[in-house]
């Protein structure tokens, strides 16, 4: 049986709780600069020289985060090894040596409760800032963009032109200092849709469209890279975005609906129809039924997409000739109802689109 | 000892069965929690090395960035079953089952669990689980990832059904062992031991209790419905037929987010046992400590649409989920202020389990903060999905939950067996897994940042313009395997010491809990008289705060021999 251990107190807040502090300190300050007056670019991609208007906003929000949160991890990490050392039992205690038998120290924990708890209020504040600049805060867009993602590739469209075709698929061109937004949305699972040096992303959710604003502040390249696991060929899953002048912009405009014009007519003579329904069961079924129009699944049943009286005119409000649907299959639509992918994005050659406006005429 | 304290267990309850005859009854298909809790740790352990493995492949995938060592379809079911298995296999059953089976109704001077056949139950649905899963291997693995969300996961149909099938088996058990805790810790404590006299571990056993209990019902639904979708084709989340893939989300992570909760507060109170012990100090801010348990508990579940920032939901939604998250910020920091303040003015003793715990408090503390940076919507929008979400919750299941639990290992293995681990060996186990930590984890954050997307099994594009991304991902890929020899060196020391270890003793390290104060292993039926209790368990100058105690113990418990040499300097009495 032994008596009651012996305590070996030591004064005040104890040795060295003030040097270690003022130590720490000086160290988080030198952290904070660094963070705050260097390039983060090897961290935060194109940190220094922002390519988007809410990038700055951001990487605002990320350093606030980093000076502080790095500021709190050394003083922890740097207490508990400065505790670890000069707490340590020496050689010669009894065995029994015990520290200081105190429970409570409720100055210190009231400091250590209201700096956090303040701390973290102003960065509620900023981030509510940051985040409602980021959803609301857009003027009148100069450029919408769609984003349909696929299994495994980006389709970009541009609704301002319909009809156009654009290629290669997955590369988004984008005028400099012009505000443009994004619509999202998926024709198959859920993807993500992610530019890290705009700090931006969305999931690309089928049945959903999910609206980015942002203005590209800077020209450039940069990888578009699908962020949530979208099957087996996710890791391939990329595409470019492409911020030039606006000048550049036009130029490639026009290229893209001269080639438009141009690929327009797809020759429909001898179109198999039963090639077609083999066809229209692979890519098309999941979203149209042979039905009615009102029987819906994405979009309308293509039963009578020749000669339903209620809907004469087809979703262009051209008439439904096989020449008009030929072109929507080739450059698919967006409109009321939703979007209709092109031929990239369903991968139909030009004998595809035969057969199908083939099988699509014999439907009665 | 007194008269009036033999009245006090006669009243209690004084008749005790004997123990049960023959292998099965006693090994197998046993009642005693402290069996069930062996039971625990070993499936817990098979799997922990199973799901090892399965992360050592992954990491030799990412060794070179066209990923050609796995086809792209094996990675993806690798990283699945990793996470699968790691989260539902391995930490749920060695966090909650093998520890919060062993100490708490030890700690608590109960006889067992309030309802000993349902904690055999809930143990015995974890190799049902086991088999389940990995029966579809002989099939089609699951392969989008441990969150199947649908609807990518509805194309691999048999492998997402066995897992379905798998999680609820889990589900079912969580839910079982929630309640059975809440109740032991309600029904069972010792006279005298009120709610604030209960050890910390207790409590944050109690408080995953309540979490296990509630939450675990939303994951049996949101699987279930997932099951029904791939298996009967419902359309629940299918928007062509009026679904919406976005509501599993919502389901699964209303569970999920708690479940980080069920990981991590074990872990805080194998920590709020184990400083105070090698300190010589009271716990710091006990109730501090024991509430925030509570409010960290209660709190946690209104932050799970923080998993979904970027995934279509209102934006308007985006905010309390943020502000609340933020919020949790501040119970844990009290917490780990707390322990930072029982180290201060401490007579530190340097054994494994301490060096873990120190490990703990810099890792965990690490993990808090990324998750801060998580929790801003602006700064998910483009950390969502990506490596840095990768690092974060490595730093809070292997810096924080794992490493908790390598504490209480090397902390409760005396009690638990009779036998001292090998400190020189647990310590070198010690700094391989903190190496192995920081190189596999660390530079995944910075890897996020910049742009590399998880789940890649190959990131050729992204090494074609991050030269640094090949270095980095190689760093983790050889730190990976500092982490496995440290698990390796736990397996041969624990294996080696049950065989050759030093006798423990009743209570090798002067602990003051009640699980030291009677036999190591402990006898079956714990405690012949329940003890009486009239303080807390953390003041190392009063006189141990317990009566009635089946033998006469030290009133001032100090570590004894076999806990020396190693704790003790030279010249030490």
């Amino acid at each position: 049986m032994s008596t009651k251990p012996q305590m070996i107190e030591p004064k005040g807040m104890g040795p060295g709780f003030w040097p270690v502090m003022i130590g720490l300190t000086i160290l988080n300050v030198a952290i904070a600069a660094v963070i705050l007056y260097t390039p983060l670019d090897w961290i935060l991609p194109e940190e220094w020289n922002p390519v988007a208007d809410r990038a700055a906003d951001i990487d605002m929000l990320f350093k606030f985060m980093g000076v502080f949160g790095s500021a709190i991890m050394v003083y922890v990490a740097g207490f508990v090894l400065y505790a670890a050392v000069a707490f340590r039992r020496r050689a010669g205690e009894p065995s029994d040596s015990v520290g200081v038998q105190l429970h409570d120290a409720p100055k210190l924990e009231f400091w250590w409760t209201v700096i956090p708890t303040a701390l973290l209020i102003v960065l509620v504040v900023l981030t509510v800032q940051v985040w409602h600049r980021i959803q609301f805060g857009t003027v009148a867009p100069a450029l919408t963009t769609e984003v349909v993602a696929h299994q495994f590739n980006f389709e970009i469209r541009y609704p301002d032109w319909q009809g156009s075709v654009f290629s290669p698929p997955g590369e988004m061109h984008l005028p400099v200092g012009k505000p443009v937004r994004i619509l999202v949305t998926s024709a198959d699972v859920i993807h993500q849709f992610w530019v890290p040096e705009f700090r931006l992303k969305a999931a690309a959710v089928p049945g959903l469209v999910q609206n980015l604003n942002l203005t590209p502040i800077r020209t450039g390249t940069f990888d578009i890279a699908c962020s949530e696991y979208c099957g087996v060929n996710h890791s391939k899953m990329q595409g470019k975005v492409v911020v030039e002048s606006p000048e550049a912009f036009e130029r490639w405009l026009a290229g893209e609906r001269a080639h438009a014009t141009t690929a327009a007519s797809v020759s429909l003579g001898g179109g198999d129809a039963a090639a077609g329904k083999t066809l229209f069961a692979q890519k098309c079924a999941v979203c149209h039924a042979v039905a009615p129009f009102e029987q819906k699944i994405v979009g309308p049943g293509l039963l009578h997409l020749t000669d339903d009286p209620k809907h004469p005119k087809l979703v262009d409000g051209k008439p439904p000739t096989a020449a008009n649907i030929a072109e929507i299959l080739q450059n698919g639509y967006t409109g009321d109802i939703g979007a209709m992918p092109n031929r990239q994005a369903n991968g139909l050659s030009d004998k595809d689109i035969a057969n199908l406006v083939a099988y699509l005429a014999s439907l009665k | 000892m007194h008269a009036a304290t033999t009245v006090h267990a006669d009243h209690v309850h004084d008749h005790i069965h004997p123990a049960p005859e023959g292998f099965i009854r006693k090994y197998v298909f046993s009642t005693d929690h402290k069996v069930i809790a062996f039971q625990y740790f070993f499936v817990g352990l098979f799997f922990l090395f199973i799901s090892g493995s399965f992360a050592l492949l992954i990491r030799l995938q990412l060794f070179d960035p066209a990923g050609k060592f796995l086809s792209f379809d094996t990675y993806d079911s690798m990283f699945t079953m990793h996470g699968t298995v790691g989260v539902w296999l391995v930490v749920i059953p060695l966090v909650t089952g093998a520890l919060g089976n062993f100490i708490m109704p030890l700690q608590i001077g109960a006889r067992d669990v309030a309802f000993p056949w349902l904690n055999m139950l809930s143990f015995w649905l974890f190799p049902v689980a086991g088999l389940i899963l990995f029966s579809s291997f002989f099939f089609m693995t699951p392969h989008a990832g441990w969150t199947e969300y649908p609807p990518i996961s509805l194309s691999y149909g048999v492998g997402t059904a066995l897992w379905c099938a798998a999680i609820i088996c889990i589900g079912i058990s969580s839910t079982l062992t929630g309640l059975n805790f809440t109740m032991t810790v309600v029904k069972l404590r010792a006279p005298g031991m009120t709610w604030t006299r209960m050890p910390l571990f207790t409590w944050a056993t109690f408080a995953t209790a309540l979490v296990n209990m509630i939450a675990t019902v939303a994951l049996s639904a949101a699987l279930l419905a997932l099951f029904l979708a791939v298996v009967f084709n419902v359309p629940f989340f299918d928007p062509a037929r009026g679904g919406a893939p976005v509501l599993y989300q919502h389901m699964f992570w209303f569970y999920s987010h708690p479940a980080v909760y069920i990981f991590i507060l074990p872990a805080f109170g194998v920590i709020s046992e184990v400083l105070p012990t090698f300190t010589r100090r009271p716990i710091f801010g006990y109730k501090v400590i024991a509430f925030s348990s509570l409010a960290i508990a209660i709190l946690g579940f209104a932050v799970w649409a923080h998993h979904m920032f970027p995934s279509g939901i209102s934006p308007w939604l985006q905010l309390p989920f943020m502000i609340i998250t933020y919020a949790i910020g501040v119970p844990t920091g009290l917490k780990v202020f707390s322990w930072l303040a029982t180290l201060w003015g401490g007579r530190i003793r340097f054994t494994t389990s301490m060096l873990y715990a120190l490990g703990f408090l810099i890792a965990f503390t690490f993990g808090g903060i990324t998750g801060i940076f998580l929790a801003a919507v602006p700064a998910d929008l483009h950390e969502h999905g990506s490596y840095f979400v990768v690092g974060h919750f490595h730093y809070v299941v292997a810096g924080g939950a794992v490493l908790g639990f390598l504490a209480a290992v090397t902390y409760w293995f005396p009690k638990a067996t009779g036998r001292m681990l090998n400190e020189r060996l647990g310590k070198l186990g010690f700094w391989l897994f903190m190496i192995g930590l920081t190189g596999t984890f660390l530079p995944m954050h910075w890897l996020g940042l910049e742009g590399m997307p998880r789940r890649y099994a190959s990131y050729t594009y992204f090494a074609a313009t991050h030269p640094d991304a090949v270095f980095w991902n190689r760093v983790e890929t050889f730190s990976a395997f500092f982490m496995a020899a440290s698990i390796a060196l736990l397996t041969i020391n624990v294996v080696w010491s049950l065989w050759r270890g030093r006798v423990a003793g009743r209570n090798p390290w002067g602990a003051r809990t009640l699980e030291w104060t009677i036999d190591s292993p402990p006898p079956y039926y714990n405690f012949k008289k329940i003890p009486i209790v009239f303080g807390r368990p953390y003041d190392y100058t009063e006189p141990l705060p317990y009566q009635n105690l089946d033998h006469d113990v030290d009133p001032y418990p100090a570590p004894t021999a076999a806990s020396f040499p190693l704790p003790a300097p030279a010249g030490a009495g």
